[in-house]
Order: structure tokens, then sequence, then C-alpha cells
């Protein structure tokens, strides 16, 4: 059994691609995620993880082979992770809602 | 753990428990105000010391404990009266209570202190001044180190017993021993008393001792001997005067003297340090309760007082010494009864030898010459001739009659020496009978003679039988005047019947009684004559009886007289010394003269038939007195003429032999020693003064009378004769008459001699003890009758060489054999002296007997013989043997510390007491299998023969300790078992009998062993019971993650005492922590607390709460004695909810170290300990454990110190808590058990349970991706209760999710389906993460698989501390991070 992980690809009012990742990512399913990626194709990408719990570096793998095209939001919680690997230096990284801080203190 | 009660019930309590008892001393450690003392409240004691106490306080054997640096005193009850004066001494450094021995005791009780080695005195003399006096006082005790809990020595521990009473017993009766072997010794009063002086000296229990013997005259006593060297003692001029001799004299009643220093100065004081205070004068009574022969001063020595068993020794001392004094005036009076006695028989001797001498000798000077005479006288001078008949006849009859007293006399003195030959009776008597023939016929009377031929030889003397037949016919002749005499001879049965009868005058019926008397004569009886002596028919009685045969008459008076005599067959009834194979030809002898020669004189016609009978020599007599046949005579001469004159000359009466040089003479006499030899001293070779000298150097030939002839005439020759040891000298020529006088008189002598001899040997014989001669090899050369009884050897296997077949053997007895051989040394060296030894009976038995000897010099040889008596001691050796045996039975068993060893130890003493080749000991358990314990080799009860099998099986149903006999030599006994019956086999060995005494020894040795099983066994069955208590109280075997727990009882010997914990794993999660204590320590205890904690885990179990848990052990409580007053501290544990609700029963408050520093008591849900209010409802409280918290729940025992508030113990174990917030629980545990112990280690019960929250986390799981999630969900779950800020708990789960990744792709790779294990702990600052797989990382080459070079990057960004440990069996990633709380 794989972690449950849920993705959806929305478009923004602005027409921005939204891939929304809600559950965890690790190993088990990084590849679900690299699917969804190679899907949405080579331009801007939103990939929303504010519901998204866990990310390891399986997850962060498949992210830093799309990191050219994507920006990412993030709950606090997983933004030190994507700043330690260095994905946010390649790629634009948002903080997600107030209750995010909160957490985080 | 004692200390820490609340005031109230709980504190009277314990006092009971720790000096338990209702004795004195126990009542007096209550009492005593300890805590004044240095050493404090006892309840803050160590507790080996409170142990100690309580174990000497409850023993019936005497027991102290010395404690602390100034050996502070402790004793029970039994150790009370050894202390005399000395007591109360509780409490009292232990060199103010002993000083006067602390020389001797104080280095053995410091080395034990600094050395820990036990020590051991066994009968050590302890001079104590503890009654007012010196004492002489001996104990053995062993001094144990007494260890506080931490090994330290703190004190020493003593059993003691007083063995002054055996050693000083055993000394007395050495004392009384020495005495009584001086028995027999004394050949006078005077004597007597300087032997009692001698044995005396030395004795230490008679320092001093004076035998006064009163004066024969004047009765006045007179001093006759001291033990001690020089002069007497003086009595002091002021001094109330000398000892009261006379008075006790006087009373005959014994006096103690009580102030023997004021009348005396300077008495010995018999090797100890003060001279004697008090002194007994005892009368010495004489023999047969005649007045005392005298007194005796016996001084007692300082050192015991004059107690009753005192007063009994020298009681004793006075009773030997007046048996020894007594003993030695017996000697003299017997002595003078001897030789009054050897006097008379002496005078006997003589009166018969000169009644042979005086009678016969002039008889023969008158027969000889009238033989001569009467064959010179011609045929013409009938008158003449019939004048010298008359004179020849009356010779004859007189010389009959002296022959006839003689044989009397020689009868009565039993000394008739017979020999019975094998003679065709009915020949001989036949024969004898013709003697009579013609005599008869020419008085008319008819005369049969009917003796057919015997079916067998029948064995008489011949010259009785001719003396029996000749009397009875000569009788017939003189009383028949009609009809005829018959003689009549005929087996009837197993027997001869000779019948005499006659047609003469019979016997009136009222003198047929004394027909045989002697002397008496038929009065008024008609007869041919009236000549007679009256001992004719009393000679027949005796010479028939000497055969074994009887005579009877009968008779009628005017008709005629029927002698009957029987004699038996065979030779069996003869005595077998005197009893000849084969016979010499039976012929009628010269005995045969008389009777006929008096027969004739009574007939009318008086007709000499001398000429009629058959040529016989005309000696009266054949031999001289005492001999049993004719004197054998050695005639050694080197001419023939004279050899053969000689030889015709003497055979008449002598049995002659002759040689015919010195050399052959020697050997002849060495082989058989003729009564005498007659020797011519010039010969060839050897001549006869050679001849007497190497006779007389030979002990067996030096007694041989020696008659010497020389042609040499003259003083010199016959001095020089006389010198060379010969007994008589004959210059030649010599008269025959001369000669045979010389001859005669010589054979005589060396009769008197032989005769001497046997009244010495008479003499020995009939000594009480037994005597024994031994030569200057050794050899035992004679010997008396009571050694013959004592030893079982008689005179006929003489000589005895050494070594002496009584010895033990060297192979089967060598301790025996050394003894014996020692003993011979001293006897082959010595002068004189005594000696006591083991011997065996010929019949194989063991024997002790002591022996006395002396040297002397044979007067005839000059040579060294040894003189010796000896006694058998048999029985006061034994009985010695027996005391020992019981004091070493009973200190063997003191010392036994289990069933079997106590068993095996009484074997082996059995085995060791009656050198028995074995002891077997049975046991039965329930189901009636038997197991052995042997001294031998086998180990197994089928081992045993089937027989004895039975026999034991048997015994096991007698009655306890009653020896009975088995089939072989053995004797079997039962002893009360713990486990039943327990049956002892002991065979014995051979020859040494099981007497009375015996069997009373070993019942009583049985009940010694039975006692001491009982003792042990419970020892056994205490310390079995402790070891399935410690098993209980080890509680769970291992402990759920999170908690430590300690466990050590204060009673080390036992290992488990009244602190318990527990930790219930309760179903929903939550964990139930128990910890406890019971009043007491020890074994009581443990019992206790095993009831209590099974109780507190089941009400736990079924789902109480803390207080209703308590609440239900109050009730329980209740029910079990001893459990009323224990503290318990129960709580439930919920870690989801990080809460610990407790109810504490008196119990001290949990310490909860929180991780900010804080210290929280856990003090609420406090009441009463169990079952003191019972009925409470309890109430419980609550509180938060917090995360990374410590939690300690313990007995007061880690906590509470002497002359320290609790609470100061508390606050120490807080701040350990606290120092050791980075440790794990196990480590801390180990840290808080070691800062707490106190200098000289735990005193008290310690338990307590230690707490870390959360308890780890601990996950395995197989190398597969789709684990991941659930593991993540659980580290997130305890990450939560370890209370970490969100960020971190992330940072944390994703370091260690990158470490499991990581194990499953190594996993997948190498082994799918390893497992993968996460181990998280928290401490105070700090957790710590491993995650361990089995395979290999490659993070040397990051390239190739880049995604895990940003997951190893993540884990060492995310945490503080990463290492990656790849190992040949798996990695280990370790993985830290700190907590800022």
């Amino acid at each position: 059994m794989t972690t449950p992980l849920t993705l959806s690809t929305d478009q923004r009012p602005d027409g921005t691609a939204v891939l929304t990742a809600v559950g965890e990512i690790d190993m088990s399913n990084a590849g679900q995620l690299r699917d969804a990626l190679d899907r949405a194709g080579d331009g801007p990408l939103v990939i929303d993880l504010t519901s998204c719990d866990y990310l390891d570096s399986a997850g962060l793998t498949v992210l830093f082979t799309h990191a050219d095209h994507i920006e990412l939001v993030a709950a606090p919680l997983l933004v030190p992770v994507l700043r330690i690997s260095g994905l946010s230096d390649l790629a634009e990284v948002r903080q997600a809602g107030p209750e995010a801080d909160a957490a985080a203190q | 753990m004692d200390s820490t009660r609340p005031a109230g019930p709980a504190r009277d309590e314990p006092d009971g428990v720790l000096f338990p008892g209702r004795g004195e001393m126990a009542r007096r450690m209550r009492a005593y105000p300890w805590a004044e003392s240095a050493l404090g409240d006892p309840h803050d004691w160590p507790a080996s010391l409170r142990t100690a106490c309580r174990i000497c306080l409850t023993s019936r054997f005497p027991m102290i404990v010395w404690w602390g640096p100034d050996l502070t005193f402790f004793y029970n009850d039994a150790y009370l009266p050894l202390l005399g004066s000395k007591h109360p001494a509780l409490g009292k450094p232990g060199e103010t209570v002993w000083t006067e021995i602390w020389d001797i005791i104080g280095p053995m009780l410091a080395s034990v202190m600094s050395s820990g080695d036990a020590t051991w005195s066994e009968d050590l003399l302890l001079p104590m001044d503890r009654h007012g006096y010196w004492e002489e006082t001996y104990w053995t005790y062993s001094y144990s180190p007494l260890h506080d809990d931490e090994g330290v020595v703190r004190g020493v521990f003593t059993a003691v017993s007083d063995t002054s009473e055996r050693v000083i017993g055993e000394r007395r009766l050495a004392a009384l021993q020495d005495l009584g072997s001086q028995a027999g010794r004394a050949r006078s009063a005077a004597e007597a008393s300087q032997l009692v002086g001698r044995a005396l000296a030395g004795a230490a229990d008679v320092p001093f001792a004076a035998v006064y013997l009163r004066r024969p005259d004047t009765g006045e006593p007179v001093l006759a001997a001291t033990n001690a060297p020089g002069a007497p003692p003086v009595p002091l001029a002021a001094g109330p005067g000398d000892w009261p001799v006379a008075d006790v004299l006087r009373t005959g009643q014994p006096a103690t003297v009580t102030d023997v220093a004021r009348r005396f100065e300077d008495l010995p004081s018999g090797g100890w340090e003060t001279t004697p205070t008090e002194a007994m004068v005892l009368p010495l009574p004489g023999e047969l309760g005649g007045p005392p022969v005298g007194a005796m001063v016996l001084a007692a020595r300082a050192a015991r007082a004059l107690d009753d068993a005192y007063r009994s020794f020298l009681g004793l001392v006075a009773q030997q010494t007046s048996a020894l004094i007594n003993g030695a005036v017996a000697y003299q009076v017997q002595q003078r009864r001897a030789e009054d006695l050897a006097d008379l028989d002496r005078a006997k001797t003589t009166f018969f030898s000169n009644i042979s001498h005086e009678f016969r000798t002039p008889l023969t000077l008158i027969m000889g010459p009238l033989e001569e005479l009467r064959s010179r006288v011609p045929d013409t001078d009938e008158a003449t001739r019939q004048e010298l008949d008359v004179i020849h006849r009356n010779g004859l009859r007189l010389g009959k009659l002296v022959n006839t007293l003689l044989d009397f006399s020689r009868i009565e003195a039993g000394r008739m020496q017979a020999r019975y030959e094998p003679v065709d009776l009915a020949a001989f008597t036949a024969d004898l009978a013709s003697v009579f023939r013609s005599a008869v016929e020419r008085t008319g009377l008819a005369y049969q003679v009917d003796c057919p031929a015997l079916p067998h030889l029948v064995h008489v003397d011949q010259e009785m039988w001719e003396k029996v037949v000749l009397n009875l016919l000569s009788n017939a002749l003189k009383f028949t005047f009609e009809g005829g005499i018959t003689v009549s001879l005929r087996p009837d049965g197993d027997q001869a019947v000779l019948r005499i009868a006659d047609t003469g005058v019979g016997v009136a019926a009222d003198e047929m009684p004394r027909l045989f008397e002697r002397f008496h004569r038929i009065p008024n009886a008609r007869s041919r004559s009236n000549e007679g002596s009256g001992i004719g028919l009393a000679l027949v009685r005796e010479l028939v009886g000497l055969h074994g045969g009887t005579i009877t008459a009968a008779s009628t008076e005017g008709s005629g007289t029927e002698f009957t005599i029987r004699l038996p067959f065979g030779r069996d009834h003869l005595p077998a010394g005197h009893v000849a194979d084969a016979a010499a030809p039976s012929m009628v002898s010269a005995v045969a003269d008389p009777f006929l020669e008096e027969a004739l004189r009574w007939l009318p016609e008086n007709v000499p038939a001398v000429g009629a009978l058959p040529a016989a020599p005309p000696a009266p007599a054949a031999a001289g007195p005492d001999t049993d046949g004719p004197a054998r005579v050695l005639v050694a001469d080197d001419n023939a003429d004279m050899r053969e004159y000689l030889e015709r000359l003497l055979q008449v009466r002598y049995e002659v032999i002759t040689v015919a040089d010195g050399l052959t003479a020697l050997d002849t006499i060495r082989a058989d020693a003729p009564e005498l030899v007659i020797s011519d001293v010039m010969m060839p070779g050897l001549d006869g003064l050679a001849l007497v000298a190497a006779l007389r150097s030979d002990p067996r030939t030096a007694d041989v009378p020696v008659l010497l002839l020389s042609a040499r005439a003259g003083q010199e020759a016959a001095i020089e004769g006389l010198e060379a040891g010969a007994d008589d000298y004959l210059v030649k020529p010599f008269s025959a008459a001369e000669l045979l006088a010389r001859v005669r008189a010589n054979v005589e002598l060396a009769r008197l001699r032989t005769h001497h001899n046997r009244w010495r040997a008479a003499l020995i014989d009939s000594l009480h003890e037994g005597f024994f001669l031994c030569d200057e090899t050794g050899a035992v050369t004679e010997i008396n009758a009571a050694f013959t009884d004592i030893l079982g050897y008689g005179p006929d296997g003489l000589p005895y060489p050494a070594a002496h077949p009584w010895w033990p053997r060297a192979d089967t007895d060598p301790e025996g054999f050394r003894l014996v051989s020692a003993v011979f040394e001293q006897l082959m060296d010595q002068s004189r002296g005594s000696f006591v030894a083991p011997v065996t009976h010929q019949d194989g038995h063991r024997l002790w007997v002591a022996a006395s000897f002396n040297e002397v010099h044979d007067p005839d040889t000059g040579r060294r013989v040894v003189v010796g008596t000896l006694r058998d001691i048999t029985t006061e050796h034994y009985a010695g043997q027996r005391e020992q045996a019981l004091a070493a039975m009973g200190l063997l068993l003191s010392r036994a510390t289990s069933v079997p060893q106590a068993i095996e130890g009484a074997l082996h003493e059995l085995q060791r007491l009656w050198r028995t080749p074995r002891a077997l000991a049975v046991t039965w358990d329930d189901g009636d299998q038997p197991t052995l314990l042997s001294t031998g080799p086998e180990r197994d009860w089928d081992a045993l023969p089937a027989p004895l099998r039975a026999e034991i099986e048997a015994l096991r149903q007698r009655p306890p300790l009653t020896p009975t006999d088995g089939a072989g030599p053995a004797v079997g006994v039962t002893v009360e078992h713990p486990q039943g019956r327990l049956a002892v086999w002991v065979e014995l060995g051979a020859g040494r009998p099981f007497s009375a005494e015996d069997r009373a020894l070993l019942a009583l040795l049985c009940g010694y062993l039975g006692q001491a099983l009982h003792r042990v066994h419970q020892s056994d069955q205490q310390r079995e019971t402790a070891l399935v208590l410690q098993r209980a109280i080890l509680g769970p075997a291992r402990l759920p993650a999170g908690f430590a727990a300690r466990y050590e009882p204060a009673s080390r010997p036992l290992e488990v005492g009244g602190d318990w914990f527990d930790i219930v794993e309760l179903p929903d999660g939550r964990t139930g922590i128990v910890v406890g204590d019971c009043v007491g320590h020890g074994l009581d205890a443990a019992t206790v607390m095993g009831q209590l904690r099974s109780a507190c885990r089941a009400l736990l179990l079924q789902d109480a709460s803390a207080a209703q848990t308590l609440t239900a052990m109050d009730r329980f409580a209740a029910l079990i004695p001893g459990a009323i007053c224990s503290t318990v501290f129960c709580g439930i544990l919920d870690p989801d909810a990080s809460r610990l609700t407790y109810s504490s029963a008196g119990h001290p408050p949990g310490i909860l170290a929180w991780p900010d520093g804080r210290v929280e008591l856990l003090d609420g849900g406090r009441s009463y300990p169990l079952a003191v209010r019972p009925g409470i409802e309890r109430t419980e409280a609550s509180c938060t454990v917090p995360a990374r918290a410590t939690l300690l729940l313990y007995t007061d025992g880690l906590v509470e110190r002497r002359r320290r508030s609790v609470n100061t113990g508390i606050a120490r174990a807080g701040t350990v808590l606290l120092a050791g917030g980075e440790a794990g629980v196990e480590e801390l545990a180990t840290e808080l058990m070691t800062t707490m112990a106190p200098r000289d280690g735990y005193e008290d019960d310690v338990a307590f349970v230690m707490y870390r929250h959360p308890a780890p986390l601990d996950l395995a799981f197989p190398a597969e991706s789709a684990q991941l999630a659930p593991v993540r969900a659980a580290l997130r779950d305890w990450l939560n209760r370890c209370a970490l800020t969100h960020r971190a708990a992330q940072d944390v789960l994703v370091a260690a999710g990158e470490a499991c990744a990581n194990a499953i792709e190594h996993g997948h790779r190498h082994a799918p389906g390893e497992q993968v294990r996460l181990h998280a702990a928290a401490t105070v600052s700090q957790l710590r993460l491993t995650v361990t797989d089995t395979g290999r990382w490659k993070d040397s080459q990051p390239g190739r698989n880049p995604h895990r070079g940003h997951g190893i990057s993540l884990m060492r960004a995310l945490m503080h501390h990463v290492t990656i440990e790849p190992g040949s069996a798996g990695t280990i990633v370790d993985m830290q991070l700190r907590i800022s709380s």
C-alpha cells in the first residue's frame, strides 16, 4: 500500500496551472507526483503543498527536475525542507496561511 | 525502613521485632537507652547489626556480637551465666567487659575486623576474673566477621561454648587414671603414699597434696608423703595452725579449709598465678569399714571454685589413695599368708620325704643285707633261717605300708602321677590272680579265675591295677574260711567289669557304708589275721577312681562279699597327658611280693613261697616320691664295663640310658632331660666338667642334677667338680650302696626342686593379674592362668617370640601396631615402667591392657629377664573413648550446615569410633524410595546386596533409637528424620563385641544426630523458602520500556526482605506501579511481602483504581499476621494522558523530576499504613507526568539515614534525578543506588521503581516502502508525547523518514523483507534515534543516487548529530537532536 496522496490539477483564474497535493509524499508515491508533473507539461506550474504534511527527498528529487518552471506554495512545516534542500533557490517558494505561522512556533 | 513510619501504633511494634523474645537480654536490649549511646537509635542501626542481634537474642546457644570500632558488646541469655558478675555488660566496649583476657582475644578480634577472616579457637585457655577470683576457663569459639551491606567488616559475631568442664574434667580423669595406674606397685603403706605423692606431682587440680598415715602403735598421724618437692610447708606462726588432720581422723568426716592462705605461705599453685585458698582434708578409710588408715590434705587449685564437682574429684583422689594404701597393706598380709602357706607346704613335703628317707632307707638297709644273709645261711640252720624269714616278711610288710601311705599322700596332693597304658586286662589280671593261687589252694578254698579275653585293651596304670587286684585278693583270703574265691572279668557295654567274690564272713549291713573309709576296720570280724591298717580298701577305691572307674561292694553277713569294679574302655575319660599309646609288657612286679608274703603268713602251714614266685628284684620301692614312673638316669662313661655295671646296678629302680662320651650325653640331655646325669669326669671329647658347664649355661638344662664320678680322690678334685656346678661327687671305687644312696638322694632332691618350681608356678597362677616373663629377646617364656584368661594364649604355646601373636596386625590396624611396637621398645630398653596398649585376644577380639614391668636378673644364669603383670582395662578405656565420642559428635553436628552433611559426618564418626568397615544411612522419600549414604564406595541403594536391603527395610519399622542386631556382625538403629525415619546401619569389625554400653552409646549418638538433623533441616527449609520467595520478589522478569527498578534486601544471607516493587501492565495500555514495605526484615517479612504483592497485583489487574486497590489491601492485610502497618504506594500511569493517579498507604512520597529542573513530591492521596484503620475510604491524587520527566517511587531504605531528616534524603534523591536528566533510566538507577548508599552500605531493605516519560519508541518493520507511512504515524505520535515543537517534530520526522527510506531501499536491493528497526528515546534535553538495517549504504557515491544525497544532507541538516555506521551486518544510523524546553 502506498502512502495516501491526492493530486489534482486546476487552473487559476489567471490561467496558471495549479497542481494540488493533499497527503504525504515519500518514496512510495513520489512516482505519482512525477507522473502528474510530466502530464502538466513544461509551462509555469504552481504546486500547492499547503495540505501536504510530509515531503521527503524522493519527492524533492521529482520537484528538482521541474524546478525551472514551478512555483511552490507550502505550509510553514514544509518550508525548512524546501529551503535546506536548496529547492527554494531554484524555484519560488511561498509560505501559505497565517495558521502555519502559529504552528511554526 | 522502620524509621519513617508515622507516629502511633507502628512505632511500638517494631521493637519487638527488632529485639524479639521474652528473655532477659531481649528485654534489656529493648529497654537500653540506645539513642543516648554512640550506636544511636536501633532503627538507625545497620541492617546487619540488627540481624546479628536478632539471631543472637533468639538463639539458645551462647552468642556475642561485637560491633563498631569499640566492639560494643551484645549477648544473649545463654551467654549470661558465662559473664558471671560482669553481667550486665550490654552496650559496653568489649575491652572493658573482658579486660583480663583482652591481650588474648583483642588481637584476634582486631584481625577479624581488619582481614575479614574468621578465627577458630578450640579449648583455648582464657584466665578470667568474673566471680571475684582468677578463674581458669576453656572455650571453643569462632569469631566471624559481620559485614555491612557494602561488604565492609563492621563487627564480629561469636558463638561460644564453654568447654572448661570438659577440659578440666578430662584433666581430672587423667589424674585419677595416673593414680589408678599405681595400683599393685606398692609393697607397703609408706611406699603407696609416696607413689601417690609422685603420681599427683604436677596434677594441676591438686596443687598440693599430703598423705598422713596413722602410726600403728599410737594412731597419731604422721606425714608420709607430699606431691611437692622439698620439705613440707610449715604453718605460719601467726596463723590458725596446721592442717586439721587429727580432727578429721577423730571424726572420720572430711573437712574443708577455707583459710589456707592464713595458715600457709607459698603453697604450690599448680601452675596458676595465685596460690590455693581452699583445701580439703579427707579421711582415708581402712579396708572394710575399719578405722581410717590415715588422712589426706588436698589443696584446691585457685583457678577453680571448690564446687561439688571439685569436691567429688578430691573425694575420688582420696578414695584412690586409700585403695592404694589398703592394697599395699593387703599385699603385705597376703605376702605373709603366702609365705606361711609355703612354709606349711615345705614342712609337709619335708615330712613325706623324711618318711621316705627315714623309713625306706633303713628298710632298704635292712632288706639288702637280709637277702645276702638268707642266701648265705646254710640249709641246716633252720632256726636262723626261720628268724631271718620273719625279719624279711616284716620288712616287706613295713615297706608295703610305707608305700601305701605314700600313695595316699600323693593322691591327696593330686600328685599321683599315673601312666595309663593300653593293657590286655584279662591276661594281666589272670597273671595277678595266679600269684595267689598256691596260697589260696593251700587253704583248701576253691579258687576260680575266669578271665576270657576282652574285646578291647583297657588303659590302666599297671602298678595301680596290681595294687587293686592284690589288695582285693588278699582281703578275700583274709576273711574266707570255707568255700572259695572267684575272680571274673567280663565286658559289659563300654566297660570292663571285674568281680572278686568270696564266701567269707561278709560284712554287716550297718558297716557297709564305712567299708571304703580310710583307717576304718570292721570290728570283731573273724579273720585270718589281726594285722591291717584299714587303708587297703580305701586305697583301692582311690586307685579305681583315678582310672575313671567305680567300685561297689555287695555283702551278706555270714555268706560272703562281692566287689565289682567297672572300668571304661577307651581313653577319653583319662587325663590326656598321662595316657600312653603303647604299653610296656605287662608283668607282675615286685609289688606283689609283700602281698603274697603277708598272705602266706596267715596260712596254717607256714611255708615260705618266695622261691615259687617269679624272680623279682628285692627293692622295696620302684621309685622315689613324686614320680610318674621310674626316674630316668643318664650314665655317661667311656668305659664299657663301668657302663654295664652302673646300668645293672641302677636299672632295678631307674630307667637307665647309657652313652659313651660327653657330646652324646649333651645331645641326649638336650633332647630329653633325664632326672639325673651320672658322668665320669674323664672322657674323650667333652669331659665331665665341660659337660656340667655346658648344661649349666643353657637355661633348659641348667637344673638337671649331675653326679660326677672320678677316679681322683682328694678334696681338690671334689671341689673342682662341685665348682663346675656338679650336684654331687663320688670317688671311685665306691660301693654299690653308696652309689645308690647318692643317686636316690639326688633324684629326690631334683624332684623336690621340681616341686618348688610347681609351688612357684602355683603362686604365680594364683595372681589375679596376668603375669608374664620375657627373656632378652622379648620372647614371653612364662605366663600364668590370668594371662591366659585375659589374652586367650595358654602356656602350651610358650615361648611366644616377639612380635607376639596378640599384637595388633600391622596390615589391618597399623595404629595399634605402632603403639604396641613403641611399648615393646620401652619394655626392652627400660628397667621398669608401665604402659597401656591395645592387644588382640586369641579369639580375635580387641582388648586394652595396662601393664607394668620390672627388669630382674635371673640368679641362676645372670641373664636379664622382664617380669610384668597386666590387667584388662578394656572397659575403662572404652568408657573414656565414649566420653570423647560424645563430645566429638556434638561438635561435628554443631558445625553441620545441611542434613546430608550432618548424616555423613555422623557416619564417619561412628565408623571411626567403632573401627567399623562400613556405616550406612538410609532415608525414604514420600514414595518410599530409599536414599543411601555410605562411608563405603557404594552410592546407590540398589548396589547393596538384597539381604542387607531387606534387613534395613525391616529396621525401618523399629522404634527410634533402639539398636537392633543385624544377622551378621552389624547393628542398626533408627533416628527421627525431619522427613520420616532415618536408618543407621553400622557394620562391626570382627573381634570387638558390641556391648550393652556400646548400644547405649550408639543410641545416644544417634539421639544427638536426630536433634542436629532437625536443627539443620529447619535452616535448610528457611533457605529454600527464602529462595522461592526471592524468585517471586524479583518481580516482573522484564520491565516495560521506560522503567528501571532496583531491589536490595538488608538481610544478606536470606536475600529477601520486606520491601517490594511491582509493575503491572494493564490491558488498556496503562501501567500499575506499586512500591511497598512490610514491617521487619528477613524471612518473616518476606513471607508477608509475597502475599501483599500478589494481592496488590491481582487487584490492579481487576481494573481497580489506586484508591480502591489500597482500600481492598487494608482488608486483606488485616487478615495476614505481620502485614499490619505495611506501607504501600500504588499508582496507575496513563502514558497517553501523561498522568499518574496514585494513592499512598503511609508510604514516603514519590518524586517527580521535571525537565525544567523542578522537583515535585507526590504527597497527595495519603493515608494510614495498611490495616491500621480498616474500613476508611482511601483517596487518590493525580499528577501530570510531563514529557522527559523522571518519576521515582521508592522505599524508605533509600532515603532514610540515621540522625538526618528523611526530607534530606528525599531532596538528595531529587537532585540525583535532576542531575541525571541526560542519562537513560537504567544508567540513572545505578547512579541513584550508588550515590544514595551510605558509607557503610544500606542498612535496610531498598526498593525503587524509576520511570522516564515517555517510554522509548521501538519499532521493527519489513524493509518495504509501504511501511513508511505507518512508521511515520507511530513516530509522530511518540514525538507528540515528547512535547516537541511542531517544527522540531517535523525535522525529526523527516530525518527519520530519510533514514528509514534508505534502509528500505538497501533492504530491497540486497535482502527484501529484512527487518528495519527504529528506536527513539528522549532525555530531558535530547532526542536520540537510531535506524538499523541489514544492508549497505553507498554514501561514498552520492552521484549515482542523487536524491539519496538529498536524503543524507537533509538528515544532517535537520539533526544536530548524525553518524552512519556501515558494517558487514548492516548499517546503523544514529541521529541526535537537542531539545530546548
